[in-house]
């Protein structure tokens, strides 16, 4: 068994492969940021990477939506693989949504608007079809009566919640989330996470980065453990926080927990 | 001068209304001993500078009638005189549209009653210092003059202070405009300019009667539209908001040039070419590229559109190049509706969508091929009127016209340069890199002169350009480099995640570009824009030296060649040095505001 | 979910796009469309003005500049022709540089200086003295600077008649309608002995600084190296003074040189130019490399890469073609040029000169009129009076506005810190505000620079002989406008690039460094 596919129970190995990446290397000019990463997210499965600073977690999750670039390896999301086509890249990007640290919403658009923008512009929806759509995620994110405010007009937490109503308005097949709660105060962290815990509930397939253990204990199917760019160990939420096997996690898990 | 404030300082103690004149004095003018020498060195060099000026002004050889006799000279040229009617129509047509503009983005210049009553205090003494000062050569007019206006604002001024003692009430733009309206009004019909005009060829200066009504009707009646078109912008926005605005906004784009080809040209059109040619034409490309556009923004068709577009374009180019070879005929806008067809069409994807969308794509398709088929057809025709000393455009007409155009003409272009130079790719970068820093290293005279003279030796046979055409060209190609590097600072204000969130959205490059990037950064560059509005609008003088009868030339030469005022050139420019202070530093003060209030928005 | 995923047929890492969906292919294909279309639009350009040219039995080229001018300069260091020295088309635009030079650096200096003062009393407290400097400046950077020029020359020509009596001190100081005229010290023939003896001098003076510095880390106390510095450097300025005809050698020397300039045959320095773009080329591709490269090995290269380096060996190669095939004369006109610029500073040095380095004049009138240049007071002319005075008022405006607004940039914590540790208002002002505001002022006090530079260009509306002046003078003559033209460009474009070298070094030198 390849370390991409460790730990998969019964019930993941029975399901698709959504995301194969697959001796995945990246440089920035001289530094190897990922070196040979294997990794596999299953229909349905919710991923949390794990990692110190600097191990290459969000260069990861950012290839695979190609916001960076791999130069070796191979990554397939749901059967499409990232290469330079041009057709690929837009379909790719289409289906898999994102959500940053830094919320990054357009400061320049309302709530509304930038919760529509994509399915109109992208999708080719009709504007009132979009903004009906927004309205039911907004709701769902628990902030209806902010859709005509601007982000600058809202707390972080409901940025970000807005961010993940911005992803999910593509319907998307996959999610990653790229350290959604570190840029937030700690009393606005929970509104998130249980934005998040829904979705992954709803049967998304999720890639997550992220320092909350908490939320990794109880929600993820499998934890990825990554250092200097590379994958060390692979496992269930159970495993990795009763018995770790490699010695380099079990240092970080006692850093952090 | 040790009294260095290293903070910001409020604009000097601005509480007065509470404080005596004497202790005011001592503290802001006599607080120390620096603080004592200061105010006896500045006040001296102040005297001395002011008295310098009134005697360039009033000195014995200066002929301000030169100025008063040759106002329309100075304004519109060598205009017929029997068809000035249409000056004052385009004016009325481009002071409603302000008034409506004003009315309905609500400008609010947040003046107050206390700064009105300071500035009337002020007006007030400085006329009465300025009275004190005069040369004895000064016409008694002036002196009385002065004292008057002196006497009379000084009384407002500390009326109004006292009837208001906090002065904090801010006074509505309506009522600042009507204010000025009054007062603009009460100097029009009662202060005796004195009238001066041609009376068979002879220059005639009749004192003691008032400006001549030809011009006092017209001026009443502009400043009536002024002031009702703003109440009605205001009323109007409100009701109809965004529309209006993008009605207005469209209207300063065309506006200008269907006031310039409708009103003051007048073209005599040859009616049996334009029905002929001219119209069909225009609506071939409207409706037939209308329809090509429509369908392929359809979702799906994307690659098609591409693919086509870069046939058309193929096509186009090679239109250009049979041009130059003269391979075969063809009318050139045919040509330009060619290139600008096979650009659209390879833009469009980014921006197709649902019915709605198309439709409005393809809607706003049309009403640009038309209103662009007239405009050539307009540029090309000869016009009706005679103009007896061409050019057809001077005097003040001419600076401002050049200055609105070549901002609105370099602005596509430089925010073009900006964006090649700020992309990834290399060739992009260093081509517009290249563009920018050359031009922005000579001296613009240099590029008017090059445009000026080389251009007429760049066209093929047959091809030519007029010099006013020419000068706008480079002047815009100048323009152009400057505008893109304002605009780049705004793009670099744009940071990184907001083009990741686009990406990761799945927007195209096209589509992150315009709908997210470029209207952040330029919010950003408002400011650096309005600034190179004002450097534009000055530098239009530049205009003079390489042929065009701009104020400054009509100052400098056309009016002490006239036999009556030989030699006369101070008036003249000190006049003109005038009328561009109030229109260069009024924009500098609206542009302060506007960024006060562009902060006010970023931090909300 | 899709098929393709479940059947086997999907290879990971093998599929290749289509080269009209590669975007990398695409990404540089429109690049090189655009770049190819843009040559073309100029070759177009530049045929159709070389079959219009010659039509008009134009000559294209540069072989004029050698031409008699047959013209006179209004003003400058050679106006006329004379048995000594020919008024060629060069020499005549050559004196329009100087004049531009002259013009743009006296107005540098002036303008920098008022603008100060002027942006610091912005800041004083003083109501009218902040009122005074708001006025100046809004009053002056609102009236486009030509307006101003062209009044201040009319203000000028009203003045009086020129005699050596008119103006405030008779026979030191004139002020007429011809211009200004004032007692001025000038460069005589042996100051670039003086020159470069100082220059010896100096690099003694540098050392002995150097060592006081040491001596004063390491023992501490007063070492009073500024005082130091400057009686050395005094007495080194008497010595150079008298014994400056010592260097006088220098002349031989680069005579020497100019010969050696000159003899370097045509195909030599093809080849040398040629190796020069090839190893520029190389050398770039290697670095280009070396980025890529880690410990661990090359990284991969993409297909950007790939596209970046061959079209960085095209460039090469087409500067290659150029030194060799498309423009031989390149070669022979940097070989020319170089030798021609040892010439003048061998004749500089050479016989007859030596002796005092500076002399004073007395405005001295001949005929009633100023003596042209050379042995009389520093003249200035209505025209170029008019013109320095526009610019120096026109930019000191803008100096102070940029002055204030750095000095209003340095954060009110930064004084408030330095009164806590104790500094003196002065000390504070001098060791911790200025140098902060200084950084900020740079920047935008280098543009204000470039554009007293280009705005010199604006002479031509009142006659002063500067560059554009002569060129169009020039162009009037011969028709010779896309070679004068090109003149400017080179002119104009070496002035920006050396102003902002300037300025870029100094803010270097400035630059805080941030982590």
């Amino acid at each position: 068994m390849s370390i991409a596919d460790q730990a998969l129970t019964e019930d993941l190995a029975s399901r698709d492969d959504m995301i194969v990446c697959k001796g995945v290397s990246k440089w920035f000019d001289d530094f190897q940021a990922l070196k040979g990463v294997d990794v596999t997210v299953k229909d349905r499965e919710v991923m949390v990477v794990l990692g110190p600073s600097g191990s290459g977690k969000s260069t990861l999750i950012r290839c695979i939506n190609r916001l960076e670039v791999h130069q070796e390896g191979s990554i397939v999301v749901d059967g499409i693989e990232l290469t330079n086509d041009t057709r690929n890249i837009e379909r790719i990007r289409s289906e898999v949504g994102m959500v940053f640290q830094q919320f990054n919403l357009f400061p320049h658009l309302s709530v509304l608007d930038n919760i529509t923008l994509a399915p109109v512009w992208v999708r080719k929806k009709s504007k009132v079809e979009a903004e009906q759509k927004a309205m039911e995620l907004l709701e769902r994110v628990g902030i209806p009566e902010q859709a005509q405010k601007y982000p600058g007009q809202l707390s972080g937490g409901q940025q970000q919640r807005v961010a993940i109503a911005r992803s999910l308005a593509m319907e998307p097949k996959v999610m990653l989330f790229d350290e959604p709660t570190s840029a937030l105060d700690p009393e606005m962290i929970a509104e998130v996470l249980d934005v998040m815990k829904d979705l992954a509930l709803g049967g998304m397939t999720m890639m997550v980065v992220t320092h909350e253990m908490g939320f990794a204990r109880e929600v993820a199917d499998r934890l990825v453990f990554m250092e200097s760019g590379e994958v060390v160990e692979v496992g269930t939420p159970e495993h990795f926080f009763t018995n770790p096997r490699e010695e380099r996690t079990k240092l970080f898990l006692s850093q952090i927990l | 001068m040790t009294d260095i404030a290293m903070t910001p300082q409020p604009p000097v103690d601005t509480t007065t209304a509470r404080t005596s004149p004497l202790q005011w004095a001592k503290v802001n003018l006599f607080s120390s001993v620096s603080n004592t020498i200061q105010t006896v060195v500045f006040t001296a060099i102040t005297l001395g500078l002011v008295k310098a000026l009134l005697g360039q002004m009033f000195s014995e050889e200066a002929d301000w009638s030169s100025v008063a006799t040759n106002l329309r000279l100075l304004m519109i040229y060598n205009y017929p005189a029997d068809q000035i009617i249409r000056i004052w129509v385009s004016a009325g047509v481009v002071l409603f549209a302000a008034g409506l503009s004003l009315g309905a983005w609500r400008v609010e210049p947040g003046y107050t009653v206390g700064r009105l009553g300071r500035h009337l205090v002020g007006v007030g003494v400085f006329s009465l210092v300025l009275r004190l000062l005069l040369p004895v050569h000064a016409p008694d007019a002036i002196r009385t003059g002065l004292v008057v206006v002196g006497v009379v604002s000084l009384a407002i001024g500390l009326a109004v202070r006292r009837a208001d003692s906090s002065g904090n009430r801010v006074m509505g733009f309506g009522t600042v405009l009507g204010g000025f309206a009054v007062v603009a009004l009460a100097v029009l019909w009662l202060v005796p300019f004195g009238q001066y005009g041609l009376v068979d060829g002879v220059r005639v200066a009749e004192t003691g009667t008032t400006v001549a009504s030809s011009t006092k009707v017209p001026w009443t009646i502009l400043l009536i539209i002024v002031v009702l078109s703003h109440r009605v912008g205001v009323l109007l926005g409100r009701l109809l908001g965004g529309s209006l605005r993008a009605a207005l906004a469209a209207f300063w784009v065309i506006g200008p040039a269907f006031v310039i080809f409708v009103i003051l040209r007048d073209p005599a059109f040859d009616w049996a070419h334009v029905w002929s040619t001219d119209i069909p034409l225009a609506f071939v490309f409207a409706l037939g590229g209308g329809l090509v556009i429509y369908f392929v923004a359809a979702p799906g068709k994307s690659e098609l559109a591409r693919g086509l577009g870069a046939i058309m374009l193929v096509f186009s180019v090679f239109n250009w190049v049979a041009a130059f070879f003269g391979w075969y005929p063809m009318l050139q806008k045919v040509r330009i509706s060619f290139l600008i067809f096979a650009i659209v069409v390879m833009l469009v994807p980014a921006f197709a969508g649902d019915r709605s969308t198309r439709r409005r794509v393809a809607g706003g398709w049309v009403a640009g091929m038309l209103v662009l088929h007239w405009l050539i057809t307009a540029i090309n025709t000869e016009s009706t009127l005679v103009i007896t000393a061409p050019p057809f455009l001077g005097g003040f007409v001419l600076t401002v016209g050049i200055a609105y155009y070549v901002m609105l003409a370099s602005f596509p272009l430089g925010v073009l340069l900006s964006l090649a130079r700020t992309s990834k790719l290399p060739i992009f970068r260093v081509m517009s890199t290249g563009y920018i820093e050359v031009i922005r290293g000579v001296p613009l005279i240099t590029v008017l002169f090059f445009f000026s003279i080389m251009l007429p030796l760049f066209l093929p046979k047959g091809m030519g350009i007029s010099d006013l055409a020419a000068v706008f060209a480079g002047y815009t190609v100048f323009s152009a480099a400057y505008m893109a590097e304002n605009v780049r600072g705004g793009l670099q204000s744009v940071r990184r995640g907001q083009y990741e969130a686009a990406d990761a959205l799945g927007l195209t490059t096209v589509q992150r570009t315009s709908l997210i990037v470029l209207p952040q950064a330029l919010r950003v560059s408002i400011p650096n824009l309005v600034g190179q509005a004002i450097a534009v609008f000055k530098e239009t003088s530049l205009i003079a030296i390489v042929g065009g009868f701009d104020l400054l030339r009509i100052a400098n030469s056309t009016i002490p060649n006239q036999p009556d005022f030989l030699g006369q050139k101070r008036p003249g420019l000190l006049f003109i040095s005038l009328v561009y202070f109030v229109f260069a530093y009024s924009m500098s003060k609206s542009s302060q505001r506007l960024e006060a209030r562009l902060k006010d928005a970023q931090a909300r | 979910m899709s098929e393709a995923s479940t059947s086997s047929a999907i290879r990971y890492g093998t599929t290749k796009p289509p080269l009209w969906r590669n975007a990398a292919v695409l990404k540089w294909f429109a690049q090189l469309a655009v770049l190819i279309g843009v040559l073309a639009v100029f070759w177009f350009l530049i045929a159709e003005a070389r079959t219009n040219l010659a039509a008009k039995s134009i000559p294209v080229g540069y072989d004029w500049l050698d031409n008699p001018a047959n013209f006179q300069l209004g003003e400058g260091i050679q106006t006329v022709d004379t048995p000594e020295r020919a008024l060629t088309m060069s020499r005549a635009l050559w004196v329009g540089m100087v004049n531009t030079l002259r013009i743009a650096a006296l107005g540098i200096i002036f303008s920098t200086i008022l603008g100060v003062l002027v942006g610091i009393s912005r800041l004083s407290k003083n109501f009218v003295a902040q009122r005074f400097s708001s006025a100046y400046v809004e009053g002056l950077r609102n009236i486009p600077v030509l307006v101003q020029i062209i009044l201040w020359l009319a203000i000028l020509g009203s003045l009086g008649k020129l005699t050596p009596e008119t103006g405030p001190i008779p026979g030191w100081v004139i002020v007429s309608q011809k211009g200004i005229s004032l007692p001025r010290v000038f460069l005589a023939d042996g100051f670039y002995q003086f020159a470069a003896l100082m220059l010896v001098f100096m690099g003694g003076i540098v050392v002995m600084r150097r060592q006081l510095k040491k001596r004063q880390d390491r023992d501490g106390g007063d070492q009073r190296i500024g005082l130091w510095t400057f009686v050395t450097f005094v007495i080194s300025a008497v010595v150079a003074w008298v014994i400056n005809p010592v260097m006088a050698f220098l002349g031989p020397v680069f005579g020497a040189v100019e010969d050696a300039w000159g003899a370097v045959p045509q195909a030599a320095m093809q080849i040398l130019l040629s190796v020069a773009a090839v190893v520029a080329v190389v050398a770039w591709i290697r670095k280009f490399l070396d980025s890529k490269r880690s410990p661990a090995g090359l990284a991969k290269l993409t297909d950007d890469d790939w596209f970046r380096m061959i079209f960085s060996g095209f460039i090469g190669l087409v500067a290659v073609f150029v030194v060799v095939k498309g423009w031989p004369g390149l070669s022979s006109w940097i070989i020319n040029s170089g030798s021609d610029f040892w010439g003048v500073l061998s004749d500089k040095y050479g016989d007859g000169r030596g002796a005092k380095p500076f002399d004073a004049m007395r405005p001295t009138l001949t005929e009633g009129r100023f003596v042209n240049f050379g042995d009389t007071g520093l003249t200035l002319t209505v025209f170029y009076a008019s013109i320095f005075l526009g610019l120096v008022f026109y930019t000191s405006a803008f100096i102070a506005e940029v002055v204030r607004g750095g000095i209003l940039a340095v954060p009110s914590g930064q004084s408030e810190a330095a009164a806590a540790l104790g500094l003196s208002r002065a000390q504070a002002l001098r060791k911790v505000v200025l140098p902060q505001a200084f950084r900020v002022i740079m920047p935008p006090l280098g543009n204000q620079y470039l554009n007293i530079t280009k705005n010199t260009s604006l002479g031509i509306a009142v006659g002063f002989s500067e560059i554009v002046q002569v060129g169009q003078t020039v162009y009037n003559k011969n028709s010779q406008t896309l070679a004068v033209f090109s003149i400017y460009m080179i002119f104009y474009l070496s002035c920006s690039l050396s102003i902002s070298a300037v300025v870029n070094t100094i803010n270097r030198r400035l630059a805080i460094v941030e982590r």
